[in-house]
């Protein structure tokens, strides 16, 4: 009998308790155990309810085991979410008790208390369960290296979610530190399933790198929403459907409605509840609600004590609802990725598929929503793109290390230069952020005096920090994630949530709007605390909360034009998208998989251009100011545009003649920086970049404005140095964040590059049918905060004239 | 440069977008709050603001100095921002103001800001009156009329939907606010307890200042 060497699992501890729950090992944690014990960095990709989480710590527990009463760190675990470190721990916690296996593990986040966090600083348990920031938090203490000298593994879970931002910048410094205490960690990935698997690899492993892949041959089985009403032109509401998601919804024993924004997450809560006939239990769930109305939403959840809950993407991690029967997914699912996470929220069992329904809320959705469901039968997934990076988060870093105590400037750099984002980092850029902490790193120098670190006179390379009080301001501004400034809304003395000070900024004492799912009165504004009552009013606004607008990934978007383009099977769809194609198609044209139709026609005294890029709402929102732009230089005297993820709409006073002389590369690379300046997204992200490099100091909730304590707006600052100091590594920090993030510039180029010989120019009459949708999103105002201001000031002064005037007649 | 004409106690003064006050009558050019120097007083809390806040205020005195050639610059307070301001002058800037003292007086009314710190060429006032004005730095028991500085006036503006905070020039029949001169100096609602203190909120004329106009509400 040789099967203990075909599986080696049958003699780990772990066995015993696989065998009582009747479990059997699965193929691919037999691999990972045998690739990370010959000594491999590995990254294992399997779908949710295939034992991911136990694969991670088969290695750990064996050793632990082995070892016999080890004692200190042996195993770090990092979750990206605080719920969901407080998961793995009872997962952890039900084999290890059961066995009785002599092995202390802990959970710390920004929720464990300090008593707590002191104690395992005294008395490190086996197996800590933390966050990147904690982790950050962590090597910033000047005992740092002996907490972690014994590290063997670093475990990271939902590795795909630490790939294309800025918590995945600090994540990677702060490994290749620990790897620097313990030069024989090992580093252990886990991640749902992607496509570009590679790119994970070598992003997290250095030693003898593996993958580890299983992929779930059952598929879900999604489909598309059917209903007797008319989708929408235009909308993301999906008013016209509801009594139909009503009605599914009392079908399974229990759904999770996901949505694309909170906004929208509470509109779709009130209409529900407004039709709630069955008395069921409906609950709402985001990001801006208090973390005990969410951990009850979460707990009933898991317990089946509700029917129904409508989330946002806060729901859309980890934590196992087994019992979730069925997605509905409301509006454009945007990815391919984004789509299968929620769909994989629903029936975490292997062998059976997962169920969801679609609903598109417009007649473009419909289409995105086919693709979807074609791609996923394809298991045909979005491409995550590794990003470089950023310059802020390496600022951050160096203040962290300098908090731990003296550091040599080389051997830092030599470290942060092994991360996989910073490979292509220059010194000369590293020395610039060495400054900017230093003193702010500006050319014009005046105040020695008042350095935060400072060289060593007898080794120039050294550097200190001046003052340990320092390190509490670092511990306050920890981490990558920037959110605008909150303020708390309380109900009587509960705290409900968070909501966007510009939101309430724009409410008068007396206004109603929905939050948590209730209708509530705005009532007064203090100390950061709004304070609100309960109200019957059925006139309320929605907070719309802004950024987390999500582009359609390039994937889908070829997916989109691919399908459009299909006619043959257009008799298939509901009769009102067949008929509304059909009609597109005699009166104007369906653009090939790689054309781009541009339409152009009369409306109103104005002429209207209409470009079908399918680039997502970045790229397009981009190409639609440098339109403008190009629009200006021709004369045609445009008045603006509307973008969104298909298309751009752009109306000028004269008739566009030389479309095709304009919307060529030439267009980005003659107006971009003009663009940038004259936006507020570089300003905007140089408030995000001062913020993450310490520069100033982040605002947190319930820190109350003192008359001292003036807390200085960046944009002031950009404004200054803008002027005075254009090369500052911040503002070129910040414009490299703008070319990544916020205008999608490498999808741009890429169309722009080929575009000229594509397109497909045709001259109607009037506006043709696929142009209804973009037309009538037409009503936004595309004025700067700078014009806008002006505007309100001039508009009021004319009215307050006109009435001085009427009045001096009477 | 455009320019909002404001009467106050009977007198003819013009508010500039550039937050500076222009008394016609006696050729007296009024600013008040600078806050010199208030960059380099941060960084000694390790809060580093890019440091050239005093070289662009001063440009933008000696501009308007330029333009209007007024007898007297009067100051409203707050000239600097702390003891440490001072470092943020160079010998430039001294030589620099000394070249201007010789055709306009600068009258420096002390603000709380100021302490006892003197500045070559700059003649210093706890308060100052010239006929029936008092300039001051913060108001005081009088029945002249007052011009003062210390409150960094702003106002809220909802209209249409949308609300903004404006910097603004603000006065009732007998108490004139000036906006701040300065460049990372904030601002204070005018309903705000600190300002309806001094300033009744009745019959108050408020001017907001916009990019290149000073607006009337």
């Amino acid at each position: 009998m040789n099967i203990n060497k075909s599986n080696p699992l049958l003699l780990h501890p772990l066995n015993k308790w696989m065998k009582k729950k009747k479990w059997s090992w699965f193929p691919h944690q037999i691999e990972t155990f045998h690739h990370v014990r010959t000594g491999s960095d590995i990254v294992v990709f399997a779908p949710t309810g295939a034992g991911k989480t136990l694969t991670g710590f088969i290695n750990p527990i064996d050793d632990l085991i082995k070892l016999k009463k080890f004692k200190g760190l042996h195993t770090l675990y990092i979750s990206p979410l605080k719920s969901l470190a407080n998961d793995i721990v009872r997962n952890l916690e039900k084999p290890i008790k059961e066995l009785d296996l002599n092995i202390s593990f802990q959970v710390r986040t920004g929720d464990t208390t300090p008593y707590k966090k002191q104690k395992q600083k005294q008395k490190p348990p086996n197996i800590l369960i933390t966050t990147p920031e904690s982790l950050a938090l962590l090597n910033s203490y000047e005992n740092a290296k002996e907490f972690f000298h014994n590290l063997k593994y670093i475990i990271i879970d939902e590795i795909h979610t630490f790939l294309d931002n800025k918590r995945a910048d600090l994540l990677s410094l702060n490994i290749e530190r620990l790897q620097t205490f313990s030069p024989n960690l090992q580093r252990i990935g886990l991640s749902a399933t992607l496509k570009n698997k590679q790119d994970a690899k070598k992003w997290l492993c250095r030693k003898k790198p593996k993958i580890v892949s299983y992929e779930n041959s059952v598929l879900p089985k999604i489909k598309i929403l059917e209903s007797k009403e008319r989708i929408p032109w235009s909308g993301h509401m999906a008013t016209y459907s509801i009594n139909r998601i009503y009605t599914e919804i009392i079908k399974s024993k229990l759904t999770i409605i996901f949505v694309n924004t909170r906004a929208q997450a509470e509109y779709m809560f009130k209409n529900l509840w407004l039709i709630n006939k069955k008395k069921l239990k409906i609950a709402v769930h985001h990001g801006s609600l208090e973390k005990n109305l969410r951990l009850k939403v979460e707990n009933n959840l898991s317990k089946g004590l509700v029917d129904c809950v409508v989330a946002t993407s806060s729901l859309e991690l980890g934590l196992d609802y087994g019992d979730v029967e069925k997605i509905i997914q409301v509006g454009a699912p945007k990815g391919i990725n984004r789509l299968l996470q929620r769909v994989g929220r629903s029936n975490h069992n292997l062998n059976t598929p997962s169920k969801a329904i679609l609903v598109p809320t417009n007649r473009f959705e419909f289409i995105e929503a086919k693709a979807a469901i074609e791609e996923i039968k394809k298991n045909n997934l979005d491409k995550i793109d590794l990003k470089e990076g950023s310059f802020d988060v390496v600022a951050q870093h160096i203040f962290a290390t300098a908090c731990a105590g003296q550091f040599d400037i080389n051997d830092l750099y030599k470290e942060i230069i092994k991360a996989y984002p910073y490979k292509k980092l220059k010194l000369n850029d590293f020395k610039q952020l060495i400054n900017l902490i230093e003193d702010g790193g500006y050319v014009l120098k005046n105040y020695d005096q008042f350095k935060r670190i400072f060289q060593l006179r007898e080794n120039k390379n050294i550097y200190k920090l001046v003052n340990r009080r320092e390190t509490r301001k670092y511990r306050m501004n920890v981490g990558t994630i920037i959110e605008n400034p909150m303020l708390k809304i309380k109900l009587g003395t509960k705290t409900l949530g968070n909501i966007e000070e510009i939101f309430i900024q724009n409410l008068s004492q007396g206004d109603s709007f929905i939050f948590a799912g209730q209708v509530l009165e705005f009532q007064s504004m203090k100390n950061n605390l709004v304070q609100v009552k309960r109200s019957k009013s059925l006139i309320s606004k929605i907070p719309s909360y802004s950024g987390g607008r999500m582009p359609l990934s390039t994937n889908l978007a070829n997916s989109v034009r691919a399908l459009l383009a299909k006619s043959n099977i257009w008799d298939l769809y509901p009769e009102q998208i067949t008929e509304w194609l059909k009609r597109q198609k005699n009166i104007s044209k369906i653009p090939k998989k790689d054309e781009y139709l541009v339409e152009q026609f009369p409306r109103k005294k104005n002429f209207y251009t209409v470009i079908y890029t399918f680039a997502g709402w970045h790229a397009n929102q981009t190409l639609g100011f440098l339109l403008l732009r190009g629009f200006k230089e021709f004369n045609y005297k445009p008045l603006g545009f509307v973008a969104n993820d298909y298309a751009i709409v752009l109306w000028s006073l004269k008739e566009v003649k030389e479309i095709k002389k304009i919307l060529n590369l030439g267009l980005l690379d003659k107006h971009l920086d003009n663009y940038l300046e004259e936006t507020s997204i570089v300003k905007r992200l140089f408030r995000d970049n001062a913020i993450i490099s310490c520069l100033i100091e982040r605002r947190l909730p319930g820190m109350e404005k003192t008359g001292k304590q003036v807390l200085f707006s960046s944009d002031l600052i950009y404004t200054v140095l803008k002027k005075n100091e254009p090369d500052h590594i911040l503002l070129k920090s910040s414009y490299e964040d703008a070319k990544k993030n916020m205008i999608d510039y490498d999808r741009l180029r890429e169309i722009l590059k080929k575009i000229d010989k594509k397109i497909i120019l045709k001259k109607l009459t009037s506006i043709s049918p696929l142009a209804v949708p973009i037309i009538l999103e037409i009503n936004r105002e595309n004025l700067s905060k700078k014009e806008t201001d002006e505007y309100i000031l001039e508009d009021l002064e004319n009215e307050i004239l006109k009435e001085a005037n009427v009045l001096s007649i009477n | 440069m455009y320019y909002q004409l404001i009467n106050f106690g009977n007198e003819e003064f013009h508010a500039y977008p550039n937050k500076s006050l222009y008394w016609k009558r006696l050729n007296t050019l009024i600013i008040s709050d600078l806050h010199l120097g208030k960059s380099i007083s941060y960084a000694k809390n390790k809060q580093f603001l890019p440091p050239y806040d005093t070289k662009e205020i001063l440009n933008k005195i000696f501009v308007s100095l330029d333009k209007i050639q007024p007898s007297n610059l009067i100051i409203v307070g707050d000239l600097l921002h702390d003891v440490f301001s001072t470092l943020s002058l160079k010998d430039q800037d001294h030589k620099n103001i000394a070249q201007y003292t010789k055709n306009t007086d600068f009258i420096w009314i002390k603000g709380n800001h100021d302490k006892n710190i003197q500045i070559e060429g700059f003649k210093n006032f706890i308060n100052h009156k010239i006929d029936k004005f008092l300039f001051t730095h913060k108001p005081i028991e009088t029945s002249l009329f007052q011009i003062c500085g210390h409150y960094h006036p702003k106002v809220k503006i909802s209209h249409r939907g949308k609300t903004i905070f404006k910097t603004c020039f603000v006065h009732n029949e007998k108490i004139f606010i000036l906006p701040s001169f300065g460049i990372l100096t904030g601002g204070l609602d005018i309903h705000s307890k600190q300002i309806s203190d001094v300033l009744d909120k009745n019959n108050l004329s408020i001017y907001p200042v916009g990019q290149d106009k000073v607006y009337k509400l």
